[in-house]
């Protein structure tokens, strides 16, 4: 009974000093992470937006929008629509938002500029745990990423669910949820009438837009 | 002497992987390429010292009744805080090696050796050993990733070996799970066939 009582008592110990560890690093590190995590995500906003305005510094202000249905709620994440302007002037140039999906082993982020008639300008990949080899290759972007570019929601599609984009080699999966994440993430948008219709060249009407909190600048 | 032999044993007479066959979970999934082999290796070399060390450490003091929980809390515990303290001050490395990290935790090497050496064994050859075995599992692993990424991608470490011509039609089944699992049976086959002629002749 005894010797049970110490050998629990050890146990207990070795557990107890190592939650205190975990919590300690936990509690020094999170700040810093959720730092890292923001500015990764920055970095990726303006690498991903440059090419709707070559060499200009860009200016990000979050909108929301009423009617705005979210494609994301089966990974947990909703749909945020950035609106990106050359400051000073505050005239829309263009959007950026993150797309999610359910790849083979995570949930693939994926950040997309949008020109302002609803055409991708660039893409990103913005976090994915997929197979290193396999569908990790989605980080590399002659593999998938930059054949969306150019392309609008509709023509959005794997060659094998009727579209024309060739899926990478061996990782179907993963191709089919950036591809699919990325055209929900466009037709949510489509359908709340914020892409001008390519002729006209015209801006949709700024009402139906408000800003939400001010974003970080550049 | 017995340092030099503890960290030999492990390149080849008892390599974790081809010897022992540990560690089999991340071997099979990460030798797509050799840069992951290599990721891998670096990182569950990194994890094996230290464990090896805290194990061999507290030795006397761990009641050899609930040694494997113990083990099992400081090795999860460590890779975590390796995980967390990456994250939070070498984002870059963590962006290449952070796929690895939660795949160390199972990595049975890691618990074979803190059972099978460090618990009875004095802290210096626990970490000659932890070395010694941390290069014979990343030069098995470069071993087998060497083969697959040549023949499903015609590179080796993402140097065009085979030229694009291969590249367009490559042997797609040796980076896909079967192709892991074919070449690892011919190299243990190998290896074994070694060991049956070494034997013969003594």
């Amino acid at each position: 009974m005894a010797e049970m009582l110490k050998i629990g008592l050890i146990l207990m110990l070795v557990a107890l000093v190592a939650a205190v560890a975990l919590g300690f690093v936990n509690s020094r590190t999170a700040p810093i992470i959720a730092i890292q995590k923001e500015l990764a995500k920055q970095s990726a906003m303006n690498s991903v937006a440059e090419s709707l305005s070559p060499g200009d510094s860009l200016a990000f202000d979050s909108l929301s929008i009423a009617g705005l249905e979210n494609p994301y709620a089966s990974c947990d994440n909703t749909l945020s629509i950035v609106k990106i302007s050359v400051p000073p002037d505050t005239t829309r140039i263009g959007y950026v938002f993150i797309a999610f999906g359910k790849g083979y082993s995570s949930t693939v982020q994926t950040m997309v500029a949008v020109e302002l008639e609803g055409s991708i300008s660039n893409t990103t990949i913005l976090f994915q745990q997929e197979t290193p080899g396999l569908g990790a290759n989605i980080v590399n972007p002659s593999k998938l990423i930059e054949k969306f570019i150019g392309l609008t929601a509709s023509e959005c599609l794997l060659t094998k669910d009727g579209g024309g984009i060739d899926a990478m080699t061996g990782c179907t999966i993963t191709s089919r949820t950036v591809t699919n994440s990325i055209r929900n993430g466009l037709e949510a948008m489509n359908e709340t009438g914020l892409f001008s219709s390519g002729d006209t060249g015209e801006n949709p009407s700024d009402d139906v837009l408000e800003p939400a909190a001010e974003g970080g600048t550049e | 002497m017995s340092l030099v032999k503890d960290f030999t044993k492990g390149i080849y007479r008892e390599n974790p992987v081809f010897r022992l066959v540990l560690g089999m979970c991340p071997f099979l999934a990460v030798t797509t390429s050799v840069e992951n082999a290599l990721g891998m290796g670096a990182a569950a070399t990194f994890v094996l010292i230290c464990s090896n060390f805290l194990v061999s450490l507290f030795r006397n003091i761990i009641p050899s009744k609930v040694r494997i929980p113990c083990y099992i809390v400081i090795i999860a515990t460590f890779v975590t805080l390796v995980d967390m303290v990456m994250n939070a001050y070498l984002p870059d490395l963590h962006r290449s090696l952070g796929i690895f990290i939660p795949l160390i935790v199972v990595n049975c090497i890691i618990l074979g050796r803190a059972e099978g050496f460090a618990n009875r064994n004095p802290v210096l050859n626990s970490i000659a050993d932890a070395v010694g075995m941390g290069i014979g599992f990343t030069m098995a692993m470069v071993v087998l990733a060497s083969f697959r990424e040549l023949l499903g991608n015609g590179t080796w470490l993402n140097f065009n070996v085979l030229g694009s011509a291969y590249q367009n039609q490559p042997l797609l089944i040796a980076i896909l799970a079967p192709g892991a699992f074919i070449l690892l049976s011919f190299i243990l086959g190998f290896f074994n066939i070694l060991e049956k002629r070494k034997g013969g002749r003594q």
